[in-house]
């Protein structure tokens, strides 16, 4: 592979999660808080699954968007939580050392963000069901439907809960007119974006990224839904202690929100502007492990080295997909046996914030990055004993001192789609 | 120098036809794909029209086609004009290619949304007069009436997944949905990853269906669609003064993209070489292109500078031309600014005017009618064109197929509801 000219560091980060967001996250972090708990959002009694990473407090948008931007504030209305949130992780990520305003070609300025179908919120179709639905049979009257139900339906609707709608109003919100692309690639969805953002940086198409991801399954329709097909958790009665990534007890995943959201910036671009580096994104492979076997992830894990231009003794910490899924744990556990043996400390975020979907990647992925940024590294929560059958080592307990350069993260989803992104630790 | 790319398998299931070669014969022919609804009982929708795939079914093409049963018809569709491309390039067999190397790219929608299930959970929760939905007895309701492998198909991973499994493509797999630009920049993404040497074979394009309650309702509510009813086939008039929407269709198309030295090393047949792309973003409104069609403008102009190609030298336009009256006059606007006087010089046309507007899969489909015009020196019309639009006044090879020998590039436009701008340009190898 050619080695690329154009290097891509990240600037800033943006993050709204069930542990805290702005600094509370780091502190939350370190302190290895939990973030799963009995879902306060609404009344999930009836599912076999009651538990999920949920925001601290209610999300409100309005906390993040300045009272300044009165229009933005205004379009708020038009979203849907999750594209909200997006939006609210981007603003933050710019807070936080983005390009000041006007100071970009907005040509060279892009984004990508990894987002899935976003649920209806019930109450939005509450009106044309009840006009729908015949009380005695159930049918659902599609002559009712069409000439009284659809009239109750707010115009703006569908674009309410289209998943290209973060990238959407950020780009707007930013004056970003470069590439703009939305990642639907379920769990691995950011960190695939990530890799394109990189791609796309490495090869001139722009300057300046917002990338990152916005997900949540914590609303009726969505974690429903999830609760007939995803592997979920049945320790309703522990949240705190339920999930546990790699651990002999591990009985399931639980779902979770989130968005994050990085600047990701062309290194002269950042050094130009006096920006603030946290790491720097140094390898990306993707690929997809028919059947969870292992081979192809291991695979995929090496030609991201290989991208990085590293080898397995230069990792100082896989931050694995892991969270609590009997048979996905150790499906990546002999991946990374099949690279670093057992060499290598292996850390998994899950168990604090659970599965935050198309965010997930970039959320662990922030975790990553603050601990080469701060040189430590916290300890995974709830893996007491690692299951035979998950032959990998396990950073537990107390934060560790980040002992080499780099930190290799690993996503996938459900069905093998996998991706990998490899981060060094910034030293000028 | 930079990896090249070039196009050696296609595939498509579309409202005109189950193959690229009846698609664009009937496209040649300036027949229609829209009529009435059959899909969903749509009689009392403000739209009751829409450009279906007719008389398909999985069980035709594929021996395991009982284990997609579940899977909503984008996935149905997409593996079909998948196994299309493929065997089209020589590469359903696995051997003697790199599966890791072969990667998949779609921009590609949800799956079958299970409207009756959904409304009547919804509708079991409501309060008396339907201002609010109590979420607990709702989710009671709908963990029963949901069916749980219906539900995972609905998930937009799954399609790219499937095809992964179905025919051992082990490399990168994504899946990108910009709205009606998804297909065609997951194209052009996926170029670009081969360009890159992420891998050597990419199996790109796109499948949707929104012919579904919920997609033609929001669709309704936005007032995007045509409701032209009485007249199906005259429905979809793109630059048409009296164009009154877009008419939804669905289907699926798929190109296998290939680097160069690869293709010719196993002796493949080349359709053509991917040589242009060019993406942006309006960052204007969530609705409304840019009036000027700013970001259009510099996506085709960028395309251009990536092919090393001039406004000369593209020999037909495939518009994204949807018929809505914003979208066709700003992307006549975006085309004479990306090509000044030259733009009326160069034929345009929009293949919606007979497909309906394939949403995620449109860009792919389009894309390759584009290259079949290339080949065989005959342009696709936009039917239904009676009354010129002063407001767009290029040249929309009206209503019937023209011969036009000696085409080197052409290039095809696809723009999203959320600003997403995208163009491809394919050249003569």
């Amino acid at each position: 592979m050619s080695a690329p000219h154009r290097r891509a560091v990240f600037t800033s980060l943006g993050a709204i999660t069930p542990i805290g967001d702005g600094p509370a996250f780091r502190d939350n972090l370190r302190a290895g808080t939990v973030g799963i708990r009995t879902i306060q959002a609404f009344d999930a009694s009836a599912l076999p699954c009651r538990i999920a990473g949920e925001f601290p407090q209610p999300f409100d948008a309005k906390k993040y968007i300045p009272a300044s931007n009165k229009d933005g504030r205004k379009s708020l209305k038009n979203m849907a939580k999750t594209v909200q949130m997006g939006l609210c992780a981007a603003q933050l990520a710019m807070d936080a050392g983005g390009p000041k305003p006007g100071s970009m070609d907005p040509f060279r300025f892009g984004i990508e963000i990894g987002c899935v179908m976003v649920a209806s919120e019930l109450d939005d179709l509450a009106g044309a069901a009840k006009h729908t639905i015949t009380e005695t049979s159930r049918v659902i009257d599609m002559a009712k439907w069409g000439h009284e139900g659809l009239e109750k339906i707010t115009p703006l609707w569908m674009l309410k809960y289209l998943p290209n709608m973060p990238a959407c109003h950020v780009s707007i919100f930013f004056d970003a007119q470069g590439p703009n692309n939305t990642i639907t690639g379920g769990d691995v969805a950011s960190t695939l974006a990530l890799g394109e953002a990189f791609r796309l940086l490495q090869r001139d198409a722009a300057d300046y990224f917002l990338v990152g991801g916005t997900d949540s399954k914590i609303n009726p329709l969505s974690f429903t839904r999830n609760n007939l097909f995803v592997p979920f958790t049945r320790n309703n009665a522990a949240p705190a202690t339920a999930v546990r990534p790699f651990d002999r007890d591990r009985d399931g995943v639980a779902a979770g929100e989130a968005a994050v959201i990085f600047g990701l910036e062309e290194l002269s671009h950042a050094t130009k502007r006096g920006a603030t580096i946290l790491a720097e994104l140094a390898g990306f492979a993707s690929g997809f492990d028919r059947g969870k076997r292992g081979p192809v992830l291991a695979g995929v894990i090496r030609n991201a080295l290989k991208d990085a231009g590293i080898g397995p003794a230069d990792v100082d910490h896989v931050n694995a997909n892991a969270g609590g899924s009997i048979a996905l744990d150790a499906f990546e556990a002999r991946a990374i046996h099949e690279v670093f043996g057992k060499s290598v400390p292996v850390f998994a975020l899950k168990g604090q914030t659970g599965n935050a979907g198309a965010a997930s990647g970039a959320l662990e992925l922030a975790a990553t990055v603050l601990s080469l940024h701060h040189g430590e590294l916290p300890g995974t929560q709830n893996c007491t004993d690692v299951g035979t059958e998950c032959p990998v080592t396990v950073h537990v307990g107390a934060p560790r001192p980040v002992a080499k350069p780099y930190a290799v993260k690993i996503n996938y989803t459900d069905m093998g789609q996998c991706a990998v992104a490899v981060v060094k630790r910034w030293q000028d | 120098m930079r990896r090249r790319v070039v196009i050696t398998g296609i595939g498509s299931i579309t409202p005109l036809g189950h193959s690229p070669e009846a698609t664009f014969e009937a496209a040649l022919r300036g027949e229609c794909g829209v009529d009435y609804t059959t899909r969903f009982d749509a009689r009392a929708f403000p739209t009751q029209i829409s450009a279906e795939v007719k008389g398909f079914r999985l069980d035709d093409w594929l021996p395991n086609a009982a284990e997609y049963v579940k899977a909503g018809e984008n996935t149905k569709f997409a593996l079909v004009a998948a196994q299309q491309a493929l065997r089209d390039a020589g590469l359903l067999q696995t051997a003697g290619v790199d599966r890791t190397r072969f990667g998949v790219y779609l921009g590609s929608g949800e799956g079958a949304e299970d409207f009756y299930s959904l409304i009547d959970s919804i509708g079991r929760a409501a309060d008396a007069n339907g201002f609010r939905a109590d979420a607990g007895q709702f989710c009671r309701a709908a963990k029963d009436l949901f069916d749980p492998r219906r539900e995972a198909e609905f998930e937009m991973h799954t399609t790219a997944g499937h095809l992964a499994e179905e025919f051992e493509l082990l490399g990168p797999n994504f899946t990108c949905l910009t709205a009606c630009a998804a297909s065609a920049q997951a194209i052009g993404e996926a170029t670009e990853f081969i360009r890159h040497d992420d891998a050597d074979l990419i199996l790109a394009g796109g499948a949707h269906s929104m012919i579904h309650p919920l997609g033609v309702t929001g669709f309704n509510r936005l007032t995007a669609l045509s409701t032209r009813n009485a007249e199906p086939k005259r429905a979809s008039r793109p630059f048409d003064l009296d164009r009154d929407g877009f008419v939804l269709g669905e289907g699926a198309g798929m190109v296998i993209l290939e680097e160069l030295e690869h293709a010719k090393k196993r002796g493949a047949r080349i359709y053509a070489e991917l040589t242009g792309y060019g993406t942006t973003g309006d960052a204007y409104r969530m609705t409304d292109p840019h009036p000027e069609g700013r970001g259009a403008v510099k996506a085709m102009r960028d395309a251009l500078k990536d092919a090393r190609l001039a406004p000369d030298d593209i020999g037909y336009i495939n518009a994204h031309g949807t018929s809505t009256a914003a979208n066709d006059e700003c992307e006549t606007a975006a085309i004479k600014g990306a090509f000044g006087e030259k733009a009326y010089k160069i034929p345009v046309s929009s293949s919606k005017s007979m497909l309906g507007h394939l949403i995620a899969a449109g860009g792919a489909v389009e894309l390759i009618l584009s290259i079949q015009a290339m080949l065989r020196g005959v342009l696709p019309p936009t039917i239904n064109y009676e009354t010129p639009d002063p407001k767009c006044d290029l040249d929309y090879v009206p209503n019937v197929a023209r011969e036009k020998a000696g085409i080197r590039n052409v290039l095809s436009n696809s723009f999203g509801f959320g600003g997403q701008n995208i163009t491809l340009i394919a050249s003569r190898f």
